[in-house]
């Protein structure tokens, strides 16, 4: 168990920033999350935490060591690879067994802690079987209890679970943080998958060109994103673009008093939070599809200047294609510059003509 | 449904058949060039060294080779030629491994340079390159200048000396052994060798207990290569090679060209098939085994 510090790590290829300005510290026990689109620079950073890439400036200390120009094999980390990265001339035992030889234990200690890690991996037996005679499953399970065999003081997941289908990705996500939790490992875990994230973070870290873009809590990150594009890359979320005017920020129909200056903005209201009511007349978006999740309802309609956006509704409420109905949000998002300006709750108000809200902003 | 079925079918079979014929009138050019141009010569030289005429007609004797395999200067010319060969083909390895691995797992651009280098003697004629290295470790060649210009005595030149062509022959096929050792370290992905430097193997290591295991094949496959090009090398023997003891190449074409006796050069051409075949043959078995492997 250790405690990771990264203080102003910078990654250049050439003359392009891969990684720019990135801090980060891990408590003791954590489960950390990067996550980001391609080229955010999520793997970078974790492969110079690995020591697999030598940063450009800045420093990487665990438990106050400094370990920034440290060789791999002089880290106190395990990384468990994307591609599994297994020996394919090694059977599972020597898979496992082959860091604990290099450090020149007790044939009987590396056979007891070969099995231990098996064992926790829900692999017990499997030892004397060749790699390529396992599932995908099961080669990411022998990579994890490779890493783990090794008690390293922080545990790297580098999208391990990527190559995997669905169903087995869940459930192996589940095994790895119970695993985690158990032994209360310091990991950080690279993915692309929002989904990921969430279901397994103490805390997310959402990256975006080589530099942080919000590090917090998974339901704070999904409710209070700090930027517009932490809202767009977490979950789904309508952005309506117009501008505030006299406190008011105006789209079509709808309309919502800000305490904020007068000018561009994007309000961000996510799909269960977008309400909607039947309209009459010419007025209010156009229903595109109503599409039925047993659970709910998502229906897509058409705003003012074709902005499509989404609502979430009750399975009891349809609205059929090309129906009229009315936005009305009950929380919101307002950004401007890629950063959040202002939040709030609304009680929509039964109006005629356009929508107007009562407002609690935040 | 039902009946169109069958009928599908059994319509599906005539294209496969068709195919089939296609592919074979593909391959039977080239079978029968190997088969008229390779193995008819070989196995006429076999029958020609073992089926004498004489002027009471055609006998069989093994005489030729008993001939060969009692004779010291034909013994003498053969373990040269194994010992050249053996020792280029370590040398190329020693040579060829390291420049393959730095060319496989460097991400600088001075790779690219070196790659270069590397290939480049694979374009050069081996009677250039025989020329440039008797004007450079030849006597009063080159490194022979450069010690007498500071004072230092003469080296021992390895020109005309069974050090000559093994020289020669490792610059001549350095190239192709670096070419095969990349290829087949392109079967190592960064990540395996990452993956062992993660729990705690350094460079050497991961060279011992990770490459060297899985390019076991290939370096096999590499060594067939070079001893099967150095075996029969001609050229640079030749040229930069001793008198006497010679290799098989020279002492064959001495023998056919110099000695007019053309049954002992082909005896002698029959001995050193016999040696390289060994070599293909694993060569063969090496490239089975592997695709057994793959398909697995």
């Amino acid at each position: 168990m250790a405690r990771l510090t990264i203080e102003h790590l910078r990654k250049s290829f050439g003359v392009t920033a891969a990684v720019d300005d990135f801090s980060l510290t891990v408590e003791d026990g954590e489960l950390v999350c990067l996550l980001g689109p391609s080229g955010s620079g999520k793997s970078t950073i974790l492969r110079m935490i690995g020591g697999f890439e030598q940063p450009t400036s800045g420093t990487l200390a665990i438990d106050g060591q400094d370990v920034t120009r440290l060789p791999p094999e002089r880290r106190p980390t395990g990384m468990m690879f994307q591609s599994h990265a297994l020996w394919s001339h090694m059977n599972v035992f020597n898979n496992i067994a082959f860091g604990l030889k290099l450090r020149r234990l007790p044939r009987a200690e590396i056979r007891r802690k070969v099995e231990e890690a098996l064992e926790l991996v829900g692999l017990a037996g499997y030892g004397p079987r060749q790699t390529f005679q396992l599932s995908g499953g099961q080669q990411q399970r022998v990579a994890l209890a490779r890493s783990l065999v090794l008690a390293p003081k922080i545990l790297l997941l580098d999208e391990p679970f990527a190559s995997l289908d669905q169903h087995l990705r869940e459930r192996l996500r589940e095994e790895v943080r119970e695993i985690q939790q158990r032994l209360g490992i310091t990991t950080l875990f690279v993915t692309h998958g929002q989904d990921e994230a969430l279901a397994m973070a103490d805390r997310i870290v959402v990256l975006r060109n080589g530099q942080c873009e919000q590090v917090d809590a998974p339901d704070v990150v999904y409710r209070q994103p700090q930027t517009e594009f932490v809202a767009g890359f977490i979950g789904s979320m309508n952005f309506l673009r117009a501008n505030v005017e006299g406190g008011t920020f105006r789209h079509g129909d709808l309309s919502i008093a800000l305490d904020v200056a007068d000018g561009p903005a994007v309000l961000a209201i996510r799909p269960e939070d977008l309400g909607l009511a039947q309209a009459e007349g010419e007025t209010g978006a156009i229903v595109l599809r109503s599409t039925d999740f047993g659970s709910h309802i998502m229906v897509e309609l058409e705003s003012e200047g074709a902005t499509r956006v989404k609502a979430m509704t009750s399975p009891a409420t349809r609205f059929e294609k090309g129906a009229r109905a009315r936005l009305s949000p009950t929380t919101y998002g307002v950004y401007r510059d890629n950063r959040l300006i202002a939040s709030g709750r609304l009680t929509a108000l039964p109006v005629t003509g356009r929508a107007h809200h009562a407002v609690e902003t935040a | 449904m039902a009946q169109t079925a069958p009928h599908a079918a059994h319509g599906g079979s005539q294209p496969a058949q068709g195919r089939g014929l296609f592919g074979l009138l593909l391959v039977a050019i080239p079978v029968l060039l190997v088969g008229w141009l390779i193995i008819y010569p070989i196995l006429a030289a076999i029958v020609s060294t073992l089926w004498i005429e004489t002027p009471q007609g055609t006998s069989f004797s093994t005489g030729s080779y008993r001939f060969f395999f009692s004779d010291g200067y034909s013994l003498a010319n053969l373990s040269l030629t194994l010992w050249t060969t053996a020792v280029c083909a370590v040398l190329l390895l020693v040579f060829g491994l390291p420049i393959a691995l730095y060319l496989r797992f460097s991400t600088s651009r001075f790779a690219a340079y070196v790659q270069g280098l590397a290939i480049f003697p694979m374009f050069v004629p081996s009677i250039i390159l025989s020329y440039a290295l008797i004007r450079t470790i030849g006597p009063n060649g080159t490194v022979d200048l450069l010690l007498n210009a500071v004072g230092l005595p003469k080296l021992p030149s390895p020109y005309l000396t069974p050090w000559g062509p093994v020289i020669g022959l490792v610059w001549d096929n350095l190239p192709l052994t670096v070419l095969m050792l990349t290829a087949g370290l392109g079967g190592i992905s960064t990540s395996a060798v990452e993956a062992a430097r993660d729990v705690g193997a350094g460079p050497i290591r991961v060279f011992v207990h990770i490459i060297l295991p899985r390019m076991g094949n290939s370096i096999l496959v590499t060594v067939s290569f070079a001893v099967l090009g150095i075996f029969s090398a001609f050229t640079l023997p030749y040229v930069l090679g001793p008198a006497s003891p010679e290799m098989m190449g020279p002492f064959m074409l001495r023998t056919f060209n110099d000695l007019y006796d053309p049954l002992n050069a082909k005896t002698q051409a029959v001995v050193s098939f016999g040696i390289c075949l060994v070599f293909g043959l694993f060569y063969v078995w090496s490239i089975a085994r592997n695709q057994e492997r793959r398909s697995r």
